[in-house]
């Protein structure tokens, strides 16, 4: 093979779009990359980082930190009174302070589903889902409206038992957000589900949690690769309509990747023994510390329902 | 005279939509030897390997291993525990949440006692020097390091018979040879080996004998590994050596060539 073998058009000016139109469109193919980008490695850094084990709730048994913790979070429903469920918030973010859970990770869920759950139950802050003493008015009407069987108010307000209602399920979600990132953050993956496992979860679903975890990330990376191949061979941006084929096209591939490897994961299982029933390694005995902490949980929800029941 | 592990007699196999992968292959592999099988990429190495695993089974002609003909209902816990698979991407394999329970994997399903799991992936991580991983996620090691837990996974079921797939790819010098020299120690020990490369060098450093496929898949050659090395016109049949040209210093000459493997020449310009 020598120089020759090339054909003429390898050297010949490239066609395509000037070169304005090129940087704006490769402009725009940059910010969905980054977005997308972002997507991965906040996805990514979520589910790699390292949990912070190093600490008093760390050295708590896997299976005890989840009854405890999850017994707070089936506690909210209990807890009707702002008063309790902000103590219960604040009780929260003293134990991930404890803990050195680096707050900027927090603070990233706090602003993200209180706002999602705010965006939710806005309606009922409304007289028209929750009726009560007005606080605000914020749509007058000219004529009665009625819809079928069912006639408007005069006016649509924002009532005091509304804002109640709104502000309960906010803090409620704050609390239960907050206590499963703690639950999540001061435990490995592995002993989590490890800990499901041994509280009960059916084997298959926690080998499923296990697998998925293990191969999400990968599959992320994979993605980012399809994306940054065609990238690297892309001199200007064609249409919307062949920009959502090529996405489409990508997803078919990664869904044929994620196929392939699926069967030799199952393979490789299979080549070590695997039958279709999985076995592990049997309970370790759970020790005074981890019972104190389920214990200490109990005590506090007890409490707090006394709190809000106003016996307390 | 060393038992017969597997036979293998005009065995035929194609995936559903393709061609033939193996055509008409017969050998027969021994306890205790050290095959290499050789061939140039989609030559079928892959798919013999897992034949030879019981994960597929043949379409035509059949496999027997240790004298019982390998079928789908026929693959008991014993074969497991006599027989294991490297794969080639250790990603595929290394499917657990931490380095300890990957290598606890295959023990505790082939039905072993608590104690002697531990006791397992203990000695198997010692073995390999890589305790210091025991608690790390498979996702976070390096490409070496993976490879050393991945065979690790198939150290600790104790099988006397190991398939290994490609199992020096990706591997950077040291660890390369790390793995040379743990190979030829496992079967000084009485491990039988059969591994499927395409890198002669690699194939000269670990096997005694060859079993080379060609590109229409069928079995080209059974024998040394020297006498296949010295082949020169089978390797180019088989893909395995080409001929090309290539500068050293302001000398450019052509001869067939042998990757990784020294060879005589003579300059032509």
């Amino acid at each position: 093979m020598n120089a020759e073998s090339l054909p003429e058009w390898y050297f010949a000016d490239k066609e395509g779009g000037t070169e304005a139109e090129s940087g704006r469109m490769l402009a725009a193919a940059s910010y969905v990359r980054k977005t997308l980008a972002g997507i991965g490695r906040a996805l990514a850094n979520e589910l790699c980082s390292p949990a912070c084990t190093v600490s008093w709730l760390g050295s708590v048994e896997a299976r005890a930190k989840i009854l405890g913790l999850v017994l707070l979070v089936f506690g909210t429903t209990f807890v009707h009174g702002l008063v309790p469920l902000s103590a219960l918030f604040a009780s929260a973010v003293v134990m991930a302070w404890s803990i050195r859970l680096p707050m900027r990770r927090l603070a990233r869920v706090w602003i993200g589903v209180p706002l999602f759950s705010l965006g939710i139950i806005l309606p009922a802050v409304t007289n028209l889902v929750t009726p009560g003493r007005d606080v605000l008015t914020l749509w007058r009407f000219d004529h009665t409206i009625e819809i079928w069987s069912w006639s408007l108010p005069e006016a649509i307000t924002v009532t005091r038992e509304g804002l109640f209602v709104a502000g309960r399920f906010v803090l409620r979600t704050l609390d239960c957000v907050t206590l499963v990132y703690i639950l999540a953050a001061s435990t490995d993956a592995s002993v989590l589900i490890d800990g499901l496992r041994r509280l009960g979860l059916p084997e298959i679903f926690g080998m499923v949690l296990a697998v998925a975890h293990r191969y999400i990330v990968l599959m992320l990376r994979a993605a980012e690769e399809i994306y940054l191949a065609k990238l690297s061979r892309t001199i200007a941006v064609g249409s919307l309509q062949k920009e959502q084929r090529w996405a489409a096209a990508g997803m078919g591939m990664l869904f044929r990747r994620t196929h392939y490897l699926a069967e030799e994961v199952t393979d490789a299982m299979v080549s070590r023994g695997y039958d279709g029933e999985l076995r592990i390694r049997s309970k370790p005995p759970i020790k005074l510390k981890d019972a104190a902490f389920v214990l200490g949980a109990v005590l506090f929800m007890v409490a707090l329902v006394a709190l809000d029941r106003g016996i307390l | 005279m060393s038992r017969t592990i597997f036979d293998v007699e005009n065995l035929t196999y194609s995936y559903p939509g393709t061609g033939k992968v193996l055509n008409g292959i017969s050998f027969t592999i021994s306890e205790g030897e050290s095959v290499v099988v050789l061939g140039a990429n989609a030559s079928g190495k892959s798919t013999l390997l897992k034949l030879l695993d019981g994960l597929c089974f043949a379409e035509i002609g059949r496999v027997e291993a240790f004298g019982e003909t390998l079928l789908e209902n026929s693959i008991n816990k014993q074969f497991r525990k006599n027989v294991g698979l490297l794969f080639q991407n250790p990603d595929a394999q290394l499917f657990c949440t931490s380095v300890e329970e990957e290598v606890a994997f295959g023990p505790l399903q082939l039905g072993m006692s608590e104690s002697e799991v531990e006791r397992r992936v203990a000695d198997t991580l010692s073995m390999l020097g890589i305790e210091h991983l025991r608690e790390r996620p498979p996702q976070s090691l390096s490409g070496g390091e993976k490879k050393k837990v991945a065979l690790a996974s198939i150290i600790s079921c104790g099988q006397k018979v190991i398939l290994l797939d490609e199992p020096n790819a990706g591997l950077d010098p040291r660890t390369l040879q790390w793995l040379v020299e743990f190979l030829r120690m496992l079967n000084k020990s009485g491990v039988t080996l059969i591994a499927a490369t395409h890198n002669l060098s690699f194939a000269a450093d670990i096997a005694d004998r060859a079993l080379i496929l060609s590109e229409d898949h069928r079995l080209v050659y059974d024998g040394t590994i020297d006498g296949a090395l010295s082949d020169l016109e089978l390797l180019l049949s088989v893909n395995l050596a080409h001929a090309h040209s290539h500068r050293h210093g302001g000398i450019v000459h052509e001869h067939p060539h042998l990757h990784e493997v020294a060879h005589d020449h003579e300059h032509v310009e």
